[in-house]
């Protein structure tokens, strides 16, 4: 399992220094008041692998703690960073309503 | 006459119907209440009958529409009309309706009936309704629009934001959009399309704008479908499940995701129930590609703990690299569910496999038994530890551990010392294992190696207050040994090396004092005599900490205390202030850690026991310095002093912490003298405390029953109190009891208890003899009394008859309960 190197973005050949960078530019991206959550994960992910022996102990006894939601995180998470909608697609949502559609939803009539 | 049974027939049988019309009516049920009005409607007109009537079809046609069903929906409300009267009700309805059911001929001609101040002021939901209509293409409804309605007059507006939205002319699509009017039937669409253009800094703001169109209006699905493109993670799932299949694929392209993805989404967007365990575990094997194969395994690996079953499963997917893989996988599920057995067993394996190539595995290996360890009892922990130490011998916390495991947990002084010289020899300059050292060689009166110790230690740290400490009672033991042997020519350098060491001034007066009685044996005793008065004097500013010491320290040299006794000034009768009983605090506190052996301690402290007792009861309104002192007195282990104490601050402030104190003076400090009655006291008060949040008496409860606990003796359990499990105690209350509703019984417990505190058990069996002495031979009943069981069920049932509460319990039932079953063997303090 190498989840706490996807965390601080570093591969598993890394060395204490370049784990050290990586956990404190994550720190700096990610300020505890911004992102308490991901702090601590960033902060328990560099505690996993800080040097030889964490690794060594995360390699040998590091019992994974990742929820469905994580996994969900993951296969749908944005590429790269939050981006418009296309302008076609906008256009081709908007098609999709339909007075059928608005009296559905709102089970009522307007009056 | 035929005429007039008619007419009054007719006029029961109208009554009747307008009974049943108005019922159904009132039901709900238009259906039939408009056959009924019909029917009624047939006789002569009657305008009430008609408003019904057509409120029934236009109730009817609501309900068709909401099933869809607009055609029929259309055709009720034209009933509709036929019978209500004006201003109708429904009108932008009916166009919808006909919209919806593609009768776009009659929509038209509907809609000419309506003004545009109608349109914009009485009916903006049938505006913006038929904006969207505009909006998605139908322009042939623009001419049957009035021309100077709202939705007619911003279309061409709108139609230029779309057109330069669509070509990407962001400029000029956001004039177009600043042209329209804040109340315009298209402004939702407005907001939607501003957010299009916004910076990727503010769409989380924008999220929020579209969050706020509401749920009523006609552009709510697309907003909805913009808020799902935003989301990531199961919120995604979440908001996808909210749209249509259509806009699900939309979406989809937009965010770019693969067919997988759409498979995977989809299966999640129709699973109408929450998913299981099992289900989770399934898509995480058979969507590996999309979570992520380390992700998927990880959360797989998760299930395995409470579902065995699934390991072949998960072999097929992520199988083992090798043996060792294998094993380990299985020693850490067997970790996870607790399993240590099993834990060990795979270890052990991993170590064999690992085995084979040293020394490149010695760490792994190492770690291995060092995490066994941690999970083993001590003994076991001690052998993992030490093999640990055979593949890496430099690990310095390894060593830590072996040493307080021989010092706390398994004492054994000959392994302690071996594994101290053994740690010392690697880490020779480390200050742990030097304290250690240096502890470990006064106690074995080995001053000079002590003092060595403590000063490489002072090397390494300069201002280690714990070596000059250990240095000070090194140098000052060395000193009191030389003068006990009669080599008074080198005290003076002991002394001197002492006072050298920059302690605090009592410390220095400690060793001056020491001075008096250097001279007291080697030059004058009543010279030596005044000097040591002199500096305790100057030491203490009461004659009762003088006391104290003198004897102390006169003790540590085994000299007789009569004439200091006599030259100090009268401490018997004196009374401690609250200053001077928090200095004598901090006087016991540093013999306390200076002494081995606290034989001398304790004699001092009879010594001046009477004055302390005195004092006590003076200062009793200072309850945190009371509690202070029971502390001192506890970790002193004066158990006499404390319950004197702690009976006296119980009885004033009734808080769990003094009983606390009360119950550990009476079982001198070991829990195993705990006895039930005390036991009880005790889980009651650690309710208490939980209740006041006093988290010191909790923390001190909670350790002192633990203690019992752990030294295997079982715990009778009280109906309140399920944490406890004697299970045999249990069930014999549990016979006589357990009827009684737990509310019930919780009022009879509290009750009982107040008996315990105020009764010694003693008293209230010998009052339970006397009064029950006509009905059941005392000595019987005093020999059902040696079980702290028959007492405890006594206890309640007296409880009870204070309270009035009628258990159904005789004073005989319990008497047969014990006798015949013979419960005694079964009782846990026998």
């Amino acid at each position: 399992m190498n989840l706490p190197y996807q965390i601080l973005g570093v591969t598993e050949q890394a060395t204490d220094t370049d784990i050290k960078n990586a956990y404190l530019q994550a720190v700096k991206d990610h300020p505890p008041d911004r992102d308490s959550q991901r702090f601590r994960q960033i902060q328990q992910a560099f505690e996993a692998i800080k040097d030889e022996d964490s690794r060594l102990r995360h390699a040998l006894f590091d019992f994974p703690d990742i929820t469905f939601d994580a996994l969900l995180d993951s296969a749908f998470a944005r590429d790269g960073s939050l981006q418009p909608m296309p302008a076609d697609d906008f256009l081709k949502l908007l098609n999709t309503l339909s007075i059928e559609q608005t009296l559905a939803t709102l089970n009522k009539t307007p009056s | 006459m035929k005429k007039i049974i008619q007419k009054m027939s007719t006029g029961l049988t109208d009554a009747s119907l307008q009974q049943t019309a108005l019922a159904h009516y009132a039901a709900r049920r238009y259906k039939e209440a408009s056959d009924a009005f019909k029917d009624l409607l047939k006789q002569p007109n009657n305008a009430e009958y008609k408003r019904y009537l057509a409120d029934c079809y236009l109730q009817r046609a609501k309900a068709m529409a909401g099933k869809a069903l607009f055609k029929e929906a259309c055709v009720l409300w034209e009933n509709y009309t036929a019978h209500g009267e004006a201003p109708l009700q429904a009108r932008d309805s009916y166009v919808l309706w006909l919209l919806a059911s593609k009768n776009s001929r009659k929509a038209y001609a509907a809609l000419k009936d309506f003004d545009a101040r109608q349109l914009d002021e009485d009916y903006p939901d049938l505006a913006a309704c038929l904006s969207v209509l505009l909006v998605t293409g139908a322009s042939e409804l623009l001419p049957q629009l009035p021309p100077d309605s709202a939705v007619a007059k911003h279309w061409h507006t709108v139609r230029d934001a779309l057109e330069a939205y669509r070509n990407g002319e962001r400029e000029r699509c956001n004039a177009a959009l600043k042209n329209l009017p804040f109340r315009s039937p298209f402004r939702d669409l407005r907001t939607l399309l501003k957010l299009q253009w916004l910076d990727v800094g503010a769409l989380e703001h924008g999220s929020a704008m579209a969050s706020k169109i509401p749920a009523t209006s006609p552009y709510r699905p697309l907003a909805d479908a913009c808020l799902a493109y935003w989301q990531t993670g199961a919120d995604f799932i979440a908001a996808m499940a909210g749209l249509d299949l259509n806009q699900r694929r939309i979406i989809g392209q937009a965010r770019g995701l693969s067919a997988k993805h759409l498979n995977l989404l989809e299966t999640l967007v129709k699973q109408k129930t929450p998913l299981t365990d099992k289900m989770r575990f399934e898509l995480a094997l058979n969507h590996r590609d999309l979570f992520g194969t380390d992700a998927a395994q990880a959360y797989c690996l998760q299930y395995l703990v409470d579902h065995p079953g699934g390991h072949k499963e998960y072999l097929k997917c992520f199988p083992a690299k090798n043996s060792f893989e294998d094993n380990r996988l299985q020693a850490l599920l067997a970790n996870q569910s607790k399993n240590s057995y099993d834990a060990v067993f795979f270890w052990h394996r991993c170590i064999d496999s690992l085995q084979t190539d040293r020394p490149a595995n010695d760490k792994k290996i190492a770690l291995i038994l060092r995490h066994m360890a941690e999970r083993q009892p001590y003994r076991e922990a001690a052998d993992s530890l030490i093999d640990s130490l055979e593949y890496d011998p430099n690990d310095k916390q390894s060593h830590l551990k072996l040493l307080r495991i021989y010092e706390d947990h398994l004492p054994n002084l000959a392994n302690y010392e071996h594994w101290l010289e053994r740690s010392l020899e690697r880490f020779p300059t480390d200050t742990d294992l030097l304290v250690r050292a240096a502890q470990s060689a006064a106690r074995r009166k080995s001053f000079k190696k002590a003092a060595a110790y403590a000063k490489t230690l002072l090397k390494i740290d300069p201002v280690n207050t714990l070596a000059k400490q250990l240095l000070f009672s090194n140098h000052m033991a060395h000193a009191r040994r030389l003068l006990k042997t009669g080599k008074f020519h080198l005290v003076e350098k002991e002394i001197q090396a002492a006072q050298q060491l920059s302690l605090d001034k009592n410390q220095l007066g400690q060793a001056d004092l020491l001075r008096g009685f250097y001279l007291w044996q080697a030059e004058d005793k009543k010279q030596g005599v005044q000097h040591i008065v002199d500096k305790l004097t100057k030491l203490n500013a009461d004659p009762v900490a003088m006391q104290f010491q003198a004897q102390i320290e006169a003790g540590l040299l085994g000299v007789p205390t009569t004439a200091l006794t006599r030259a100090l000034p009268a401490f018997k009768d004196y009374l401690l202030s609250a200053p001077e009983l928090e200095r004598l605090m901090t006087l016991i506190d540093g013999y306390d850690r200076q002494l081995d052996d606290r034989t001398l301690l304790m004699k001092a402290l009879d010594k001046i026991k009477a004055p302390l007792k005195k004092s006590v009861e003076w200062l009793l309104d200072h309850e945190a310095l009371l509690q202070k002192w029971c502390e001192t007195l506890a970790t002193a282990g004066h158990f006499e002093l404390l319950k004197h104490s702690a009976k006296l601050a119980n009885r004033k402030w009734w808080k769990p912490v003094w009983l606390y104190y009360q119950r550990l003076a009476e079982c001198q400090g070991d829990a195993r003298n705990l006895n039930f009655m005390d036991l009880f006291g005790l889980q009651q008060a650690l309710q208490n405390a939980r209740n006041a949040n006093d988290k010191t008496a909790v923390m001190l409860l909670t350790r002192l029953i633990e203690q019992a606990r752990m030294a295997q003796h079982p715990l009778p359990s009280m109906a309140f109190d399920s944490d406890e499990s004697d299970q045999n105690n249990d069930d014999v209350l549990e016979d006589l009891f357990g009827q009684i509703p737990d509310r019930v019984f919780e009022r009879i417990a509290i009750r009982a208890r107040h008996i315990l505190e105020k009764t010694d058990p003693n008293q209230f069996a010998a009052r339970i003899i006397r009064q029950y002495a006509d009905r059941i031979d005392p000595q019987r009943l005093e020999r059902l009394f040696a079980s702290e069981d028959a007492l405890f069920a006594m206890v309640l049932f007296i409880s009870a008859g204070e309270l009035k509460i009628d258990t159904g319990i005789r004073f005989e039932d319990i008497i047969e309960r014990f006798e015949n079953d013979s419960p005694q063997s079964r009782f846990p303090f026998n």
